[in-house]
């Protein structure tokens, strides 16, 4: 390879930055105290964030740990350099963050360089990122860390022109005098800065007065996209690096009976056959023979030439059909109580209507563009990692158990994940490029099929709930008993778990509808896969239910859906769900407007609403359908959004686009599922996925808000599906209660 | 004398077995890895590239079958990151995750080059082979629009 002095110069000054930050993460400091700048010889001005807020609050006065979650270098020549910890898989989070930092330091944009961190969860905090949290967690942090550097140089600059720093302001990288022109660069001003006191508590800025919290920044990093010079795990390349391909044990659970190697070994390009045995850990690998070569094709290739037989074990009969009926039937019969609150019986006994429905909904796979896929380089001591992932720590703690290593001495690096949806959380893919790494002892590129992508993965519980309510004499709900048997997410972590625990039917006793009568059971449903986190994860069919049964009972009542959801809002008296009701309420109202609801349609459309509350955001989606023949098209989509201040309205209402496509494709087409304990369905002819052509408009309304940011990669997901569902039942008639509306079955 | 394939203007050998799919000659034997894996089967469209000037899906095509021809890939798409739809791409915000994006502008060029001015329903049809998990797709339209009528102002 050619010398790369430019590389070697980046490489060096981020050495440096690691270097200092592991110093900062030894700092013993006070606890109130979680800015820490300073200079290093030949580096500028460092500042590192602690993490989370809510341990600073905690009134324990012991010293703590300096833990900088995020690290902002202004350089020498005043660029400046924002290390971003949270994993980006196309959220737009390492923008989003970023900008919130470049806001209140008055950093200009366009010299701003965004870097991802590597997995280090001492340095960084936690770097797991899903559950919608980065924003939630990381605002205000972002903003004391950019204020506190925006002090720091109008210090600096007070104190070249001998004044106050009340008589200066920064903007754009520049701080200026206030009585005369005079002004001076971040740049020149950065090494004096350096050396000044990190304020305790900075001053922020005023919402009127943000940048680019609020905005549209375009993404950091779209102009690599557009050359095709974004590195994912899946083109990362290290020297004397080898290829592989996997199969896999297609039931969770079994075990290889026996491989013939020998016409794999044949193939060109091939260069070993390696077993790996199945890591019964979460996050494990299933168990697979990987077949090693110079390039991936060959290695793909002598898979195919594999001859392996499995003993399927305990799960070998799992048949997802007859499993929901089996949910179907256990919803529909007495189950585990959960939650109970009020009179449910004496409110049953006094109805005037009672209305019940079971709603259904099969497994999911996640299926991303990019296959899983990371680099592994096993050492005798260590181990190097290049890995698209949402979550570097749990890769150092399942290696660490796997090598016998330390987790310090597993270097994670990560790479943006081409897409994940809650995949990426999981590393057995990069356990099984260790193992394989390891046998080898080469650097190895495992790269999965799209076949084991999908056969092969943690899919989102398949589920069925029963709801049955009562109206009274004024068409208000007056009981609500909520049953409902998924295999939980739980079971990855205790498979012995036989019913969705009291944690993850929590939703029912929770939801802000409040009902006052009413009981929650959880049915039985063991786990004969693996069980995963899916973008919105359970939100999905809390979605489905509490949308989708709405409008039944709207029409039972005689009323339209809006009218119902208001008429349940308001008996809620709880004082703690006031909030919840009020911006339920706010979004509702907002996505009727905007869609016109109520309007007249014409013949064969409809215009359904549902509203859901998830990951502390609001959405309300109105969906407008038009029916052909038994087919359908959804013809525009006005999602209204209360996520507290916004901090990049572009990349939130490309979110809420990537909900109502991931929305689309769930309730029309996509289910795994099981026979004979094995996955049938491969690649996207048989796992149909959205198309263009199913594309409609997304038209994203916000409600403007002071309160807290919240995430929004997920909660665009479950008021969809119900949405449609309302919508097709007003343009046809025709009332669906499982999803996917049309499944293809192979 | 081995065969050779031009890609982006540059001649190469084709020095591997001849039933390798263009794809993995492109990303694991020359590294060019703007061009993506993404099912392997012609479904989604990932792999696209241009053989002369036609989409292509490369994760189906033998190299040895394009002895001769010439490949163009995202690489080399434009001098600059200035082809009106690598522009518009930009102006709209188009990627998420951004994986999928290089075979859609790879298919979306090839459209334009045919049809200049592409109807919504031409769009829908020329690009119907391109999946997007993130759901791109109301963006990529709105691009391939705003690409096409800046090609007809160049005209
Ligand atoms: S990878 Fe070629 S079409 Fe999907
Ligand atoms: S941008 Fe992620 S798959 Fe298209």
């Amino acid at each position: 390879m050619r010398p790369d002095i430019q590389g070697f110069l980046v490489a060096e000054r981020k050495r440096q930055a690691q270097e200092l930050a592991s110093t900062l993460g030894r700092l013993e400091i006070d606890r109130r105290q979680f800015l820490k700048g300073t200079a290093i010889a030949a580096g500028g001005l460092f500042i590192g964030v602690s993490l989370p807020m809510s341990s600073l609050a905690a009134s324990s006065d012991k010293a703590t740990e300096f833990n900088p979650n995020a690290f902002i270098h202004l350089q020498e020549n005043g660029d400046l350099l924002i290390y971003c910890g949270r994993c980006e898989m196309g959220q737009g989070i390492s923008t989003a963050l970023p900008s919130v930092v470049a806001d209140e330091m008055e950093a200009d944009w366009s010299r701003v360089r965004v870097e991802q961190a590597e997995g280090d969860q001492d340095k960084y905090g936690s770097q797991a990122t899903g559950g919608s949290a980065s924003i939630r967690t990381m605002y205000e942090p972002m903003r004391q860390a950019g204020a506190s550097a925006r002090e720091m140089l109008v210090a600096a600059a007070a104190k070249v022109w001998n004044t106050s720093p009340q008589n200066c302001y920064a903007k754009q990288h520049y701080v200026y005098h206030n009585e005369n022109n005079n002004k001076l660069s971040y740049g020149e001003l950065v090494a004096i800065a350096a050396n000044m006191p990190v304020p305790e508590s900075p001053s922020l800025k005023n919402k009127e007065d943000f940048e680019y919290i609020g905005k549209s920044l375009p993404r950091h990093d779209v102009g690599m996209v557009v050359e095709g010079k974004r590195i994912y795990g899946a083109d990362v390349k290290v020297p004397g690096m080898q290829y592989a391909a996997i199969v896999h044990c297609p039931v969770m659970g079994g075990t290889l009976k026996s491989v013939d190697k020998t016409e794999a070994l044949k193939v060109s390009g091939v260069t070993a056959v390696v077993e790996v045995a199945p890591l019964k850990v979460p996050f494990g690998s299933l168990g697979g023979v990987a077949v090693v070569a110079n390039n991936s094709w060959s290695a793909q290739q002598g898979v195919q030439k594999l001859k392996v037989e499995w003993d399927k074990g305990e799960h070998g009969s799992y048949d997802t059909d007859v499993y929901m009926k089996q949910l179907v039937e256990n919803v529909q019969k007495p189950a585990e109580k959960i939650a109970e609150r009020g009179d449910l019986q004496s409110a049953f006994d006094r109805a005037k209507h009672k209305v019940s429905a079971t709603y259904t909904e099969g497994h999911l796979v996640h299926a991303p563009m990019e296959p899983n896929a990371s680099v592994v380089s096993v050492h005798d001591n260590h181990c190097e990692v290049w890995a698209s992932t949402q979550s570097p720590d749990d890769i150092q703690s399942v290696l660490s158990g796997f090598l016998g290593m330390d987790k310090k001495s597993i270097k994670v690096n990560v790479m943006i994940c081409g897409g994940a949806f809650g995949r990426k959380f999981k590393c057995d893919y990069v356990q099984e490029a260790a193992a394989i790494s390891k046998a080898v002892g080469t650097p190895i590129q495992l790269t999965w099929t799209r076949e084991e992508d999908t056969k092969t993965g943690y899919y989102h519980s398949n589920s069925a709930q029963y709801i049955e309510a009562s109206l009274d004499e004024e068409g208000n709900v007056s009981g609500w008993l909520h049953r409902i048997a998924f295999p939980s997410i739980n079971t990855l972590f205790d498979p012995s778990i036989q019913f969705a625990p009291a944690n993850a039917v929590s939703e029912i006793e929770n939801h802000p509808f409040g009902i006052a009568n009413l009981r929650s059971e959880s049915g039985l449903a063991p786990a004969h896969t693996r069980i995963g986190w899916y973008r919105a994860v359970y939100a999905i069919f809390w979605g489905l239910g509490y949308g989708v049964f709405a409008d039944e009972l709207a029409e039972k009542a005689g009323v339209d859906t809006l009218t119902m959801l208001n008429r349940i809002y308001d008996a809620n008296t709880n004082p703690e769900q006031e909030e919840q009701v009020r911006r339920s309420k706010a979004v509702l109202a907002l996505a009727a407007e905007k869609s016109g609801f109520g309007k007249s349609l014409p013949e064969g459309e409809g215009l359904g609403i549902a509203v859901h509350y998830s990951f502390q955001s609001y959405v309300a989606m109105a969906v407008h359908v038009r029916m052909k023949g038994d087919d359908f098209e959804v013809v525009r989509v006005d999602t209204a959004l209360d996520c507290g201040q916004v901090l990049n309205k572009d990349g939130a209402a490309a979110q809420q686009e990537g909900a109502v496509a991931m929305g689309i494709s769930l309730s029309k087409y996509c289910e795994i599922t099981f026979k004979e304990g094995a996955v049938v369905n491969g690649n996207f002819n048989d796992y149909p996925v959205m198309r263009i052509n199913d594309m409609p408009d997304v038209h994203t309304h916000f409600i403007e808000s002071d309160a807290a940011p919240t995430g929004l990669g997920e909660p665009g997901m479950a008021p969809f599906a119900p949405a449609l569902i309302n919508a097709i039942y007003q343009a046809s008639g025709k009332r669906y209660r499982s999803l996917p509306i049309q499944p293809q079955r192979t | 004398m081995s065969k050779t394939i031009t890609i982006n203007n540059k001649s190469y050998d084709i020095d591997v077995p001849e039933d390798m799919p263009l794809l993995w000659f492109l990303r694991d034997r020359l590294e060019f890895t703007g061009t993506k894996f993404g099912c392997g089967k012609a479904l989604c469209g990932a792999c696209t590239v241009h053989v002369d000037g036609q989409a292509t899906r490369s994760c189906v095509m033998p190299v040895g079958a394009l002895a001769g021809r010439s490949i163009t890939t995202i690489e080399g798409l434009s001098d600059n990151a200035d082809h009106p739809l690598q522009k518009a791409w930009l102006e709209v915000g188009v990627p998420q995750c951004g994986y999928c994006q290089a075979g859609q502008i790879m298919n979306a060029a090839s459209l334009l080059a045919t049809n200049a001015s592409p109807s919504e329903k031409e769009i829908e049809t020329a690009m119907q082979g391109n999946i997007c998990r993130c759901g791109t797709y109301q963006r990529i339209k709105q691009a391939i629009n705003i690409a096409a009528d800046e090609l007809a102002k160049e005209v």
